[in-house]
C-alpha cells in the first residue's frame, strides 16, 4: 500500500451538550478504501464532515501529504481534491442531472451563457463510466428514482477528479446492480491511487472493497483493524460494546384469522400486474424481489397512495378499497415507507413532535393534547429503538442520518395499526438498532398484528418471515414457507432473478 | 399505441391552457364583440405591467420566497420619475434613476432576507409599507403630472404589435435566458430546492439571493415604466393589488411556492388568464364593484382546479 495522504490527529468536535468526536485519530493511504463503521450517531458523518471542511473541529490537526491542512469550507476542500458523496441528498430537485453535476462550474459559451450542450455531453460521459447511461441528464432530478439520484451524486463527486472521496452510506438506496457498478468504479479509483473513505452499515460489503476498518462508538475511536484481521462478530462487538449472539428472533405464533387478502391487484402504470397474496394475524410475510419488481408500488396501493386500476382487497373479511392513506389508516393499515427522506420528517420540529405527528388523533381523541404524554411516548420509543439523542425535545435536524430514520419508524409505530407494511425498514440503520427493529416486529407479530415486510436484503427477509412471496417485474413468481426446503438464500435468490419455475 | 401518445400529449399540456381557452370561449359566447383583434390587442396592451411584475414574482417564488412589495415599487417608479421630471431632470434620466432605485430596493430586500433569515413575506410586506409611504409623501397623496410625448412611444405599434408588448417580450427573453442559461438561474432553483447544495458547491447563498432580488427589482422597475407610460402620471397607488395578481399568475402558470419548481413561460399564460377574465367581465358589462369579486372568485377557482389537476398528475 502507498503512502499516507490524509491524516487526522486528536480530532474533537463539540455540538451543544455533547461531544460528537472525542480525540479521534484517523489516516488514509493512497489506493486504500478505509471503512468507517459504528452505530447511528457514533460520529461517522461528523468525522467525514470535519475532513471535508464542512465542520470545524474544536481540537486536533489534519495533514494532507504531511502538510498541515486548514480548510475554510467545502469549496476549499474540493479545490484540494477532497470531495464527498453525502448521506443527505445534496441535489437541487428541479435542476437536471447535468446542471446538478456541474453546479457552479458550468461550462460557458462565447456569449457567457451556460453551454448546455457541452454540459449534457460531459454529464452523459460521466454517467457512462458508472454504467448509468440510461439516466436522462436533461430531466429534473426530482423525477429520477432515489437510486438514480444517488448515481448522479456519485457522478458529481467524480467530476471533480478528486484525490480523496468520502462515501457516506452510498449504497443504502441502491439496487444490487447499481451497487455492483459502484464497486467496480471504486476498485478502479483505488487502482488509480485515490484514497477512499467509505461509511456503511452493510457488513457484507466490507470484504468486497475494504482494506482497513475504523470503528467509532460514542464519538471515540475504538480501533482500526485490517479487513481480514477481524470476524464479523468481533466487529459488531466493537461497534455495540457488547456480545451479540442472535440477530434474528422469531417466536412461533398461530396464524388463524386472515388480516389482509389482495387478489389480482393492478396499478395504472403497469408496474404491478395482477398481484395476489394474503397475510394472517400473527404472521410476518416477506415480499422479496429486486428493486423495481413492483413491491413498493404494491404497498402503496394497499395504503391508498397509488390508485388501484383493478383487483380486489379484503381487510379482516370485509371488502375494502382504500382511496387515500386516511381511509387505509381507518381500516387499520399502516405503511412505513422506504422513501423516508421525502415522506418523513419535520426537521425543525422536536423528536417528540415528530413521533406523534400521525397518531395525535388516536392518542388524544379530544381536542386537547398533553405535552407530558407526548414526551412520555417519545421517551418510550427512544428506549425501544435506541434513538441517540440528549433529549426528545431536540430538533430532528440535529440527529444523525440513521437516528432520523428511527424517528420516522417511531412515528408510524406510534399509530399502532393492525396491519403494518415495512418497506426496507432497516435501510441505513446500524446493527444494534436493526436487531431492535427485528425484535419489535417479532413482538408485534406475537401480539397478533399482521406484518408485511419488503426488503432487498435476503438474510433479513429470510430471518424474519414466516412466508415469502417472490416478485419479479410486477408479478408474484413464487411463494415459499418457512418449513419448505426451498426456504433458503440460494433458492429465493434464484427465483428473484429468474422468475417462477413453471 | 397512437392513442396513448396522443393521451400523453394531452396530459403534458398545463391546465392553464385549457382554462384560458375555456374562458375565451365562454366570454365570446356571451358577448360576440369579445372575439375581435381589437379586443385582443387591448388585452395584450393592458396586461404589460402585470406581466413584467409577474416575471419578477416568478423569480422570487423560485427562491422559495414571495414579494409583497412589487406594487409599491411600481408605484414609486411612476411617482419618482414624474417628480424628478417636475424638478427638471430629463424624463429618460429620471426613468433610469427610477429603475436603479427599484434594483436597490430589491437588493435591500434580498439583504434582509438572507442576512437575518427573515421570512420574505414579512420583509417585503414591510418594504411595501415603507415604499408606499414614500410615494405618498412625494406626491402629497394625489397624482402628479408631467406632460411628455415620450410616454406615447411605448403605445405605438411596430410590426403590428404595440411597443410595450415588445418590451414585455424582451423582458421575458431576458428572464427565460437568465433562468435557463446562466449560473444565477441555476442558483435560484437551488435556493428554492436545496440551499445546502449551494454551500457545498462553494456558492454564497446570500449573495445569490440578493442577485435574484436585484434582477426581480430591475424587472419591476421596467414594469413601473410601462405603467407610467400607460397612466402618463405619477400615481402613488396605481399598482396596489397587482402584487397579489402576480402571485396568482405565477401559481396558475405552474410554478410551485416551494422547492424551486416552475418556469416563467407558464407565468405568461397565468397573466393572460387573469387579464382575459378581467377584460371579459368588463366587456360583458359586469358592474365595476362586482368585477373584482368575480375576478377574485374565478382566479381562486382556477388555482384550485390547477392544484387538483397537478396533484392528480403527480400521483399517476
Ligand atoms: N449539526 C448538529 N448539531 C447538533 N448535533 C449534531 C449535529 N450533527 C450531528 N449531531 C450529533 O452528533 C452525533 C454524531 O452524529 P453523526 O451524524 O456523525 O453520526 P453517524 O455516525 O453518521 O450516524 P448515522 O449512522 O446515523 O449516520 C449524533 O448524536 C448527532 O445527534
Ligand atoms: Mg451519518
Amino acid at each position: 500500500m502507498g503512502k499516507t495522504i490524509l491524516e487526522a490527529k486528536h480530532i474533537t468536535k463539540l455540538f451543544p451538550g455533547m461531544k460528537a468526536l472525542d480525540d479521534v485519530d484517523f489516516d488514509l493511504q493512497e489506493g486504500e478504501v478505509h471503512i468507517l463503521v459504528g452505530e447511528n450517531g457514533a460520529g461517522k458523518s461528523t468525522l467525514s464532515k470535519v475532513l471535508l471542511g464542512a465542520y470545524k473541529a474544536e481540537q486536533g490537526e489534519i495533514f494532507l501529504d504531511g502538510q498541515p491542512l486548514k480548510l475554510t469550507g467545502t469549496k476549499d476542500a474540493i479545490d484540494k481534491g477532497i470531495v464527498a458523496v453525502y448521506q443527505e441528498n445534496s441535489l437541487v430537485p428541479y435542476l437536471n442531472a447535468a446542471q446538478n453535476i456541474f453546479l457552479n462550474r458550468e461550462p460557458k459559451t462565447a456569449l457567457g451563457l451556460l453551454d448546455l450542450k457541452k454540459m449534457n455531453e460531459d454529464a452523459k460521459a460521466l454517467l457512462k463510466t458508472l454504467n448509468c447511461e440510461y439516466i436522462d441528464v436533461t430531466r429534473a432530478v426530482s423525477s429520477l428514482s432515489v437510486a438514480e439520484q444517488q448515481m448522479v451524486e456519485i457522478a458529481k463527486a467524480l467530476s471533480f477528479s478528486p484525490r480523496i472521496i468520502v462515501f457516506d452510506e452510498p449504497t443504502s438506496t441502491l439496487s444490487e446492480r447499481e451497487v455492483e457498478s459502484l464497486f467496480v468504479q471504486i476498485r478502479k479509483l483505488k487502482s488509480e491511487g485515490l484514497g477512499i473513505i467509505y461509511v456503511s452499515h452493510r457488513m457484507q460489503e466490507f470484504p468486497q472493497i475494504g482494506d482497513r476498518i475504523t470503528v467509532l462508538r460514542d464519538g471515540k475511536k475504538i480501533g482500526c483493524v485490517g479487513i481480514n484481521e477481524c470476524s464479523d462478530a468481533e466487529l459488531v462487538k466493537m461497534m455495540v460494546g457488547r456480545d451479540v449472539s442472535q440477530v434474528y428472533v422469531r417466536n412461533k405464533n398461530d396464524f388463524n384469522e386472515e388480516a389482509l387478502r389482495v387478489e389480482g391487484l393492478c396499478d395504472q402504470g403497469g408496474r404491478v400486474k395482477g398481484v395476489s397474496f394474503n397475510v394472517r394475524k400473527g404472521e410476518i410475510v416477506g415480499l422479496a424481489g429486486l428493486v423495481g419488481a413492483g413491491r413498493t408500488e404494491t404497498a402503496e396501493m394497499i395504503y391508498g397512495i397509488r390508485p388501484i386500476a383493478s383487483g380486489k382487497m379484503t381487510v379482516f373479511g370485509k371488502e375494502a378499497m382504500p382511496k387515500t392513506p386516511t381511509s387505509a389508516v381507518k381500516m387499520g393499515i399502516g405503511l412505513i415507507s422506504e422513501d423516508r427522506k421525502r415522506q418523513g420528517l419535520a426537521l425543525n420540529e422536536s423528536i417528540a413532535q415528530n413521533n406523534v405527528a400521525v397518531s395525535l388523533l388516536k392518542i388524544f381523541p379530544n381536542f386537547f393534547v398533553n405535552n407530558g404524554k407526548i414526551n412520555q411516548i417519545a421517551e418510550e420509543f427512544k428506549e425501544k429503538l435506541r434513538i441517540m439523542t440528549t433529549s426528545v425535545g431536540k430538533k430532528t435536524r440535529f440527529l444523525s442520518g440513521g437516528n432520523q430514520q428511527k424517528v420516522v419508524l417511531a412515528k408510524w409505530l406510534s399509530q399502532d395499526p393492525e396491519i403494518l407494511i415495512f418497506d426496507e425498514p432497516t435501510r441505513g440503520i446500524d446493527v444494534g438498532a436493526k436487531m431492535e427493529i427485528y425484535n419489535l416486529m417479532d413482538q408485534m407479530a406475537s401480539q397478533g398484528k399482521a406484518i408485511i415486510m419488503i426488503s432487498s436484503e435476503l438474510p433479513e427477509i429470510i430471518g424474519m418471515s414466516d412466508r415469502i412471496y417472490i416478485m419479479k417485474e410486477g408479478e408474484i413468481t413464487g411463494e415459499v414457507k418457512r418449513e419448505d426446503p426451498d426456504f433458503n438464500q440460494e433458492k429465493i435468490g434464484e427465483l428473484m432473478m429468474l422468475g417462477g419455475a413453471e | 399505441m397512437k392513442n396513448k401518445s396522443f393521451k400523453d400529449i394531452v396530459r403534458s399540456i398545463p391546465p392553464v391552457v385549457y382554462m384560458l381557452v375555456a374562458m375565451i370561449v365562454i366570454f365570446s359566447l356571451i358577448e360576440p364583440l369579445y372575439l375581435s383583434t381589437r379586443n385582443f390587442r387591448n388585452i395584450l396592451l393592458q396586461c404589460v405591467p402585470l406581466m413584467i411584475m409577474a416575471f419578477a414574482q416568478t423569480i422570487v417564488i423560485l427562491t422559495e420566497g414571495i414579494d409583497m412589495s412589487l406594487n409599491a415599487v411600481v408605484n414609486i417608479v411612476t411617482v419618482l420619475t414624474v417628480w424628478l421630471a417636475i424638478k427638471g431632470v430629463p424624463l429618460p434620466v429620471g426613468m433610469a434613476i427610477s429603475v436603479l432605485v427599484a434594483i436597490l430596493i430589491g437588493v435591500v430586500k434580498g439583504f434582509f432576507v438572507s442576512k437575518f433569515s427573515l421570512p420574505p413575506f414579512i420583509v417585503s410586506y414591510g418594504m411595501q409599507n415603507i415604499v408606499n409611504s414614500i410615494a405618498l409623501l412625494l406626491t402629497g397623496g394625489a397624482s402628479i403630472y408631467f406632460a411628455s410625448e415620450l410616454y406615447r412611444t411605448f403605445t405605438k405599434t411596430v410590426l403590428l404589435v404595440p411597443n410595450n408588448v415588445w418590451v414585455a417580450a424582451v423582458m421575458f427573453l431576458l428572464t427565460y435566458t437568465m433562468l435557463k442559461r446562466t449560473k444565477l438561474g441555476a442558483n435560484i432553483r437551488a435556493l428554492g430546492g436545496n440551499p445546502e447544495s449551494l454551500t457545498l458547491a462553494g456558492v454564497n447563498p446570500g449573495r445569490s439571493l440578493i442577485k435574484a432580488y436585484a434582477f426581480a427589482g430591475f424587472l419591476t422597475g421596467i414594469a413601473g415604466l410601462m405603467m407610467l407610460c400607460r397612466v402618463e402620471s405619477g400615481q402613488p397607488i396605481v399598482a396596489n393589488g397587482l402584487e397579489f395578481q402576480s402571485v396568482a399568475a405565477t401559481v396558475l402558470g405552474g410554478t410551485s411556492l416551494r422547492h424551486g419548481k416552475g418556469n416563467v413561460a407558464g407565468t405568461i399564460l397565468g397573466v393572460l388568464l387573469i387579464q382575459v377574465i378581467q377584460n371579459g367581465l368588463n366587456i360583458c358589462g359586469v358592474p365595476a364593484i362586482y368585477q373584482s369579486v368575480s375576478t377574485g372568485g374565478i382566479v381562486l377557482a382556477a388555482i384550485i382546479v390547477n392544484a387538483l389537476i397537478t396533484s392528480r398528475k403527480a400521483k399517476a
